[in-house]
């Protein structure tokens, strides 16, 4: 079976279609939430924020235009409805505390001794993300998960190729100082 | 099944620590919303796109109050939209049922996911037979079957779904699986399903684990005799 490309499905969104939106929504809502979980910390919210991201997309289907990827244009959009989100909700700012489901990622210290050293970096890495800032973590994020160019990212971002570039390179060095301070040692899972 | 695997910027820094973070990230735990997305999500969806039909349509099929029901407005709304579509002639009209085929399939294993996990027994039923025609090749559903063979409540439903699996018993992942349920069910209708499931699908390692239980005195005593009839006819 031939799948018909996000492009066009947006097209017949735009034309009236609202079924279509169904059919981008089973393609993007797992990857759109894993951005927004990121940014917010809290399930519920990522959730709101999926939802409002897909009704944006169908009020706002007319003004995709050809000039790049449906998916960085849909990032683009999840991305600035996040960012409202943060803003209009102060109480919930991205350094906002870890929600029950992030903590249960997290190793406590009883559990510490039964979790093998791999998972208490990776927990530790997940911590030292989450403790930069929005614009750092965004880049990292949808750059290590979701694009392979740096074309797109910058349109998912709404920057240029070379500031998307820019960004990463200052995330990733960013990242790996917090890392280390809080592993004790540069990264070397 | 619904998101494509993900893709992933080469990354260009030399430093070597940096370069074990970029590979470390794709280690982080990837979340998976809520059932409760979908459903508010097409909820939203179809106001936007059918105010007043909708509710007119799920009172009429008694949906109203049934936690799926927003799934099922979806599969037909999105089956009205087929249909409409099927009468027109265009390459173009072709390619949105092409779109709109998968997003029925899309929904339809939804609907199925969401009924193997439903409290009624008979709703778990209805999710295991259905999920039988979708098991193969689907490791999502496959695990789904696994639990219900394993954990469920009701035996009709466990033995409902071993005779779902039957077919991918001699796919190594399904198979270990049942067969260590064989070791440790003590329900014997349970143990006569997955019994007459190897003797009917298993390959020779599996049969020949079968014989063992039956010889060890494991499996329930009616079955034994049963176990040990079936295997000596097949080998005469």
């Amino acid at each position: 079976m031939r799948a018909v490309s996000d492009e066009q499905l947006i097209e017949w969104v735009a034309k009236g279609d609202a079924s279509c939106l169904g059919t981008l929504f089973e393609r993007y809502h797992k990857s759109v939430y894993r951005f927004c979980l990121q940014m917010t910390r809290n399930t519920h919210q990522a959730e709101d924020v999926v939802q409002e991201v897909f009704i944006k997309v169908l009020k706002k289907a007319g003004s995709f235009r050809h000039d790049g990827t449906f998916k960085s244009w849909l990032f683009n959009v999840a991305r600035n409805a996040t960012l409202d989100y943060i803003r209009n909700n102060k109480r919930h700012k991205i350094m906002a505390p870890l929600d029950e489901h992030n903590e249960s990622m997290l190793v406590d210290d009883q559990s510490a001794e039964k979790v093998t050293a791999g998972a208490q970096k990776i927990n530790i890495l997940e911590k030292a993300l989450a403790m930069l800032p929005g614009h750092y973590q965004e880049v990292i994020w949808l750059g290590r998960f979701e694009f392979a160019s740096f074309e797109e990212l910058g349109k998912a971002l709404g920057c240029k190729t070379g500031t998307a570039r820019v960004r990463m390179h200052r995330a990733m060095q960013q990242l790996n100082v917090v890392y280390a301070d809080l592993n004790g040692d540069p990264c070397d899972v | 099944m619904s998101d494509r695997k993900n893709p992933s910027l080469p990354f260009e820094s030399s430093d070597a620590s940096e370069q074990k973070l970029w590979q470390a990230l794709g280690e982080l735990p990837q979340a998976e919303p809520g059932a409760n997305l979908r459903r508010s999500f097409y909820n939203e969806l179809e106001k936007a796109d059918s105010l007043s039909w909708g509710g007119r349509i799920r009172a009429w099929l008694g949906l109203s109050n049934n936690t799926g029901w927003a799934t099922a407005t979806a599969c037909l709304m999105i089956g009205f939209g087929a249909a409409q579509l099927a009468t027109e002639n265009s390459s173009v009209e072709s390619d949105r049922m092409v779109a709109l085929e998968e997003n029925i399939a899309m929904l339809n294993r939804e609907l199925v996911l969401d009924r193997l996990q439903d409290d009624s027994p008979g709703t778990r039923l209805l999710g295991v037979h259905a999920a039988s025609n979708l098991v193969a090749g689907d490791d999502e559903i496959a695990q789904a079957l696994l639990v219900r063979a394993s954990e469920d409540r009701s035996q009709s439903v466990r033995s409902a779904a071993i005779d779902a699996l039957g077919p991918q018993l001699r796919s190594s992942r399904v198979g270990d699986e049942l067969m260590l349920l064989l070791e440790s069910a003590e329900s014997p209708i349970v143990q006569l399903a997955l019994a007459d499931l190897v003797l009917r699908n298993g390959n020779q390692q599996q049969l020949g684990e079968l014989l063992r239980l039956a010889n060890d005195e494991r499996l329930h005593p009616d079955l034994i005799q049963h176990v040990k009839k079936s295997l000596r006819s097949e080998t005469i």
